[in-house]
């Protein structure tokens, strides 16, 4: 029966196959948004499943240059992390897989995996634009990351636990948009930086170099590559929904709480311009590391008063 | 094999091009960059060249100007009048007042669909797709309008030698001004966009910086010329067709950064409509077309037309046969190319497309011929060459 139910949770929900089917609808909602905000037609329902079959469907190019073994298990291993992080996580709406003290500090850099092995596997080639592209993912990855992560942690010191759980159950009560704004903000931002959506498409900039890190990717790989970011994206809402919109509580409640989430990242998406790298940097860390520390200061002072 | 390719250990070689996502059209650009700043930047044209000026020497005067006509897919409408231009001047053939206003007519309309095109096309290379799709849509006004004018959208085939095709009628002087009303509000919207939206004032601001003296050495020409503060403008200096009747302004700016080559082609905009309205106003009344010679008594001439891009520059000459002797053709492009060079180095990677669309290049357009460097200092003539090519290939 044990094993019946964890293989239930890996393959099917919340891990596996609902959260990939989940990834795409909003992949395609985030693409049709976007694309209906900029007076364009946009891709019909079934394009990112599609794009998928299709994809993996094709021969799977491996480069001369670089560790053939390791561009084969980068994309899979970015893929595992991201639905590693799932399991923690209330997707649907319902309880938490699987929850132990700390998971959140787990699922934070599980969710980071994927940009790491995108960033080993730019730098796995010989190829000059995904050589950039790796450094671009890198760099980003170390400014975005530090104030990403001490935004999420906010309201888990506000609820003085390190659980997804009791951190979801201590904002149900507790209007932590309202406490924390500057956090949220930074969240969201920084789950942008972590999709490299526009305006922190740099590390992709097509314009520049191609496809970046993963220019070199074809096929299967890209296809892996590409299904760990539509995860990521419904894990990243996820959790922002949890902490910072009051916590999920039914599969309605989860639906509105990350759609809205998603509209926010449209908008910011649709208003942008690429921001040059060096402009990435200097805004984390010169405003939303700042910014956050400033928050963190202040709920810990608040936390004191109220006890 | 992959070693080799861009790496002697000490530079690192970003290839743009020939076939790049940033690129449209062929082109080769290497930059050599340092992390992420540009150390050095070379150039390399000539994918697209097609022997246009070759293949005008075997077609008689009329079918020249619509093979010309198709050197450029945006600013079509003005080689085909520079060399209608030049033409009517080797026959001593004087076009009516009426056929002119007509031609700027069309050749301002064109203006104001190629700066919406680069408008979008820029924006793109910064990664501000919104700003793209948008002046896209409006540009599709531009675009119907040419169309119910000359009944083609890309080619339109205005000009004959000796005058214009097609005439302007009540109706189409209703919809060309309506249409102009509409986009001018549109322009002033982008204007506000390009010079208030902080994001993309990031990526314009003070980048890809050329001063006077440095435009002027270059020898840059057009809109890209006019951004740095150099007054230089055909339709000015040296009025042609009806730019004599219907004066324009010359619109500068001091900058000489990617900002001001935004703001000096938005504000030709606003100058083109109010050109556009004054002809449709004070058109001359006149037939359209004048008798031409099916043979041009012998002679040379240049014929010069402010191009979208910068002056383009005909040089025409005639054995007095019904064919050209000879057409030389240069295109405002090739002027700007050099810049792109110049100020590329020091940049930011992430910098180079716009620097490069900053000039608006049209690389089919300024591809005319290889020279080849033969230290045997061996001298081919036409057949020669051609027997020459034949063997090699037969070779092969």
């Amino acid at each position: 029966m044990n094993i019946l139910r964890t293989l239930l949770v890996l393959l099917i929900f919340p891990g596996g196959l609902f959260v990939l089917l989940n990834g795409m609808i909003y992949e395609w909602a985030d693409r049709k948004l976007v694309a209906r905000l900029q007076n364009r037609i946009g891709p019909r329902w079934f394009q990112p499943l599609a794009d998928m079959v299709k994809l993996l469907a094709k021969e799977e190019i491996v480069p001369a240059s670089g560790n053939g073994r390791l561009f084969i298990w980068l994309p899979i291993v970015a893929l595992a992390g991201v639905m590693t992080a799932v399991l923690y996580l209330p997707i649907g709406g319902l309880q938490p897989a699987f929850s132990f003290p700390g998971d959140l500090i787990v699922t934070v850099y599980m969710l980071s995996m994927l940009t790491l092995c995108t960033g080993i596997a730019g730098a796995n080639t010989n190829d000059h634009f995904s050589l950039v592209g790796a450094t671009r993912t890198l760099t980003q990855l170390f400014s975005y990351e530090a104030p990403f992560l001490l935004a999420m942690l906010g309201p888990a010191v506000a609820a003085g636990s390190w659980q997804i759980n009791d951190i979801m159950a201590y904002a149900s009560n507790h209007p932590i948009i309202l406490l924390q704004p500057v956090g949220f903000v930074i969240a969201l931002i920084g789950l942008m930086g972590k999709l490299e959506m526009r305006p922190f498409d740099a590390p992709e900039a097509e314009t520049e170099i191609v496809a970046g890190a993963l220019t070199e990717y074809s096929g299967r790989g890209l296809a892996l590559f590409y299904i760990g970011r539509y995860a990521e994206l419904v894990a990243g809402l996820t959790l922002m929904a949890a902490f910072y919109l009051g916590g999920i509580h039914s599969p309605i409640d989860y639906v509105l709480k990350t759609l809205l989430l998603l509209l926010a990242l449209v908008g910011v998406q649709t208003l942008m311009t690429r921001l040059r790298i060096d402009q990435v940097v200097g805004l984390w860390w010169r405003y939303g590391a700042l910014l956050v520390l400033a928050q963190w200061f202040v709920t810990i002072v608040l936390k004191g008063i109220v006890v | 094999m992959s070693e080799s390719i861009g790496q002697d250990k000490k530079r690192f070689v970003i290839p743009i091009g020939p076939q790049h996502p940033a690129l449209k059209e062929p082109g080769h650009f290497d930059f050599t960059v340092d992390g992420e700043i540009v150390t050095g930047a070379t150039v390399r044209l000539g994918y697209a060249h097609r022997g246009i000026e070759k293949a005008v020497e075997s077609r008689n005067w009329t079918q020249s100007l619509y093979l010309l006509e198709r050197i450029c897919g945006i600013c079509s409408h003005v080689h085909a009048m520079t060399y209608a231009l030049g033409v009517e001047k080797l026959a001593g053939v004087e076009v009516t007042p009426r056929a002119q206003a007509i031609r700027v007519l069309v050749a301002e309309l064109e203006r104001v669909h190629s700066h919406m095109l680069w408008l979008g096309v820029a924006a793109h290379e910064a990664g501000f797709d919104t700003l793209f799709m948008f002046s896209w849509r409006d540009r599709e006004t531009v675009m119907d309008l040419l169309e119910s004018f000359t009944g083609n959208r890309v080619n339109y085939s205005a000009n004959t030698l000796g005058g214009v095709k097609c005439d302007v009628t009540p109706e189409i002087t209703t919809a060309i001004l309506k249409g102009v009303d509409f986009l001018e509000e549109r322009s002033q919207h982008y204007l506000k966009v390009v010079t208030t939206d902080e994001v993309f004032l990031q990526r314009t601001r003070g980048v890809g910086t050329m001063t006077k003296e440095q435009a002027e050495l270059l020898g840059v020409v057009g809109p890209t010329a006019r951004a740095s503060g150099v007054t230089r403008d055909i339709r000015v200096e040296a009025p042609y067709s009806a730019y004599v009747d219907f004066p324009v302004q010359t619109v500068i700016a001091e900058a000489g950064d990617l900002e001001a080559r935004f703001v000096v082609r938005i504000k030709e905009l606003f100058e083109s409509y109010r050109l556009i309205r004054e002809i449709l106003s004070k058109l001359p009344e006149g037939e359209l077309q004048v008798r031409m010679p099916r043979k041009v008594k012998a002679g040379e001439t240049i014929s010069r037309v402010e191009a979208p891009r910068g002056e383009a520059f005909y040089f025409i000459k005639s054995n007095g046969s019904d064919n050209p002797e000879r057409v030389k053709v240069r295109t405002p492009t090739l002027c700007n190319m050099g810049s792109v060079v110049a100020t590329a180095v020091g940049h930011q990677l992430a910098d180079m497309p716009m620097i490069l669309a900053g000039i608006d290049p049209c690389f089919s357009c300024n591809d005319r011929a290889v020279t080849i460097r033969d230290t045997s200092g061996t001298r081919y003539t036409w057949e020669e060459l051609r027997r020459y090519s034949i063997d090699f290939y037969a070779r092969r």
